[in-house]
């Protein structure tokens, strides 16, 4: 085995510990916990050091350290995959994001930044990490790490279509949970039924009736 | 929520995150001018996810000493394989000696100094006898390597009680101390080397472990597989063997030798001062 395509020990660290940043976020949000995510980082990053032969150069490193990193989690801490979502199947109602106004919408949003409101902000990593594993790294995948379909694809093992799914599922249970901080901070009102009143509202907006369901099943 | 909204809403996710096929991210944008609910959607959109940023970020920092962590790790691991490549290479030279031995057998001893000839009788004079003589220095230098891998408690940890080692090891034993270095000495045992018992010294030295043998020199020919150099006008012997350097010299018929994962020089240095 040559070493000689391979980039060296030196510039692997140099590398690796640009994107430590990047992993130990990713990390926490799979482990939730500081401690187990340290780790995590380590063990991938050592695997990755010891594969980095296997490093196409040219192509995203932090992509390729998350496969990695993701592998490992699931190696160690989840024999045979991700925890698995309830909400099997092709989405019910691709239109139930229809189900929130305009005016509501606008006042979840800070009208300064381009974020949600700072009480809202806070509630993200709560909610973040109840999502379902699946769902919680595509989001993280994307909208943290700026990702690509393909590369989160990769990474996950899946088609891209499934990425998409479990993207959109993930950022709709999001939503809901943060609809419902809202509705109970008085940051917006009960919202009245908009648009087309033969649409029904997602039957598993929020993570309440999502946890039920899931009990029920198991 | 209009037609045209039915049409748009399952696509404005896919627009948000920059992956919209160019037919259809022109279908969006001329519908977004004139939906303000839409527009909405993906507003939210992209504070869902400035914000989620801002969270994770924020949530999981690098903390102090983790980088270190993660350096130290990745420098441990880059040392394994270079000690590898090393046996690798050395068995390499071996097959490469091997195909020299019988065509410049007295270049070969010529190239081969001995430090300690004048205390011994076995001087090689012929190509063989340096050829085995190498060979054992070869092993003579991995059991080196060796010990100085592996993390062994010290028998004595007391610079007083060193002498108590001198019986098996055959030479008198003091500390050198090493401090001008920054090394901090861990503690001494006896180890078998060649047939023979060296002392062997553990020292720390910011971070690296150094060993430091002292043994009869005229017993043991460390130096035929070593390159001869002077260091404050000592000759000194360096070599190293997977990712470890070492540098031998001799005093009195006392030999000493170090074995550190410094560079060749460091150890130069380092051996050149203990006595």
């Amino acid at each position: 085995m040559s070493r000689k395509a391979t980039i060296s020990a030196r510039e692997f660290e140099s590398e690796a510990l640009s994107q430590l940043s990047a992993l130990l976020g990713v990390a926490s949000r799979l482990t939730r916990n500081t401690a187990d995510a340290q780790d995590l980082v380590q063990d991938s990053l050592l695997k990755a050091m010891r594969a980095r032969d296997q490093f196409e150069a040219g192509t995203n490193m932090r992509a390729w350290l998350l496969r990695i990193l993701t592998n490992t989690f699931i190696n160690r801490y989840r024999r045979g995959g991700l925890e698995r979502s309830v909400l099997d199947g092709p989405d019910a109602d691709p239109l139930a994001d229809g189900w929130i106004s305009a005016s509501t919408m606008e006042a979840m949003r800070d009208p300064e930044s381009q974020a949600l409101r700072p009480m809202l902000e806070q509630e993200i990593k709560r909610a973040l990490d109840e999502l379902p594993e699946e769902f919680r790294l595509a989001v993280v995948l994307s909208d943290v790490e700026e990702l690509s379909y393909k590369e989160i694809a990769d990474i996950m093992g899946c088609p891209i279509g499934t990425v998409m799914s479990r993207l959109h599922r993930g950022r709709r249970l999001l939503k809901g949970r943060l609809y419902e901080h809202a509705r109970a901070i008085g940051i917006v009102g009960p919202e009245e039924h908009v648009g087309d009143t033969s649409e029904k509202p997602d039957p598993v907006v929020d993570l309440a009736s999502y946890r039920e369901k899931r009990v029920a099943r198991s | 929520m209009t037609s045209s909204c039915r049409q748009t809403v399952p696509l404005l996710e896919a627009f948000s995150d920059e992956e919209l096929a160019p037919d259809m991210l022109l279908e969006v944008e001329q519908h977004l001018v004139d939906c303000a609910t839409c527009t909405e959607r993906v507003r939210l959109n992209q504070a869902l996810r400035v914000s989620m940023r801002n969270a994770v970020r924020n949530s999981a920092p690098v903390m102090p000493g983790f980088e270190e962590r993660i350096a130290a790790t990745l420098r441990a691991e880059a040392a394994r394989e270079e000690a590898i490549d090393g046996v690798v290479e050395r068995e390499a030279r071996h097959h490469h000696m091997l195909s020299w031995r019988s065509v410049v057998p007295v270049a070969a001893a010529a190239a081969l100094t001995l430090v300690w000839a004048a205390s011994t009788s076995t001087h090689p004079t012929a190509g063989q006898n340096a050829y085995s003589q190498a060979q054992n220095a070869d092993e003579l230098l991995e059991e080196l390597v060796d010990h100085h891998m592996k993390a062994l408690g010290p028998q004595v940890t007391e610079p007083a009680l060193l002498s108590q080692l001198e019986p098996e090891v055959g030479v008198p034993l003091s500390l050198p101390s090493l401090k001008d270095y920054g090394a901090r000495w861990e503690g001494g045992s006896v180890v078998p080397v060649s047939n023979q018992h060296a002392a062997s010294l553990r020292y720390m030295m910011g971070g690296h472990r150094v060993t430091l043998y002292v043994y009869n020199s005229s017993r043991v020919p460390i130096e035929t597989r070593l390159k001869p150099r002077v260091v404050r006008n000592e000759p000194v012997y360096v070599g190293s063997r997977r990712g470890v350097s070492i540098a031998a010299t001799e005093h009195r018929g006392v030999g000493y030798a170090v074995a550190t994962d410094l560079n060749a020089d460091e150890s130069a240095e380092l051996v050149a001062a203990v006595y």
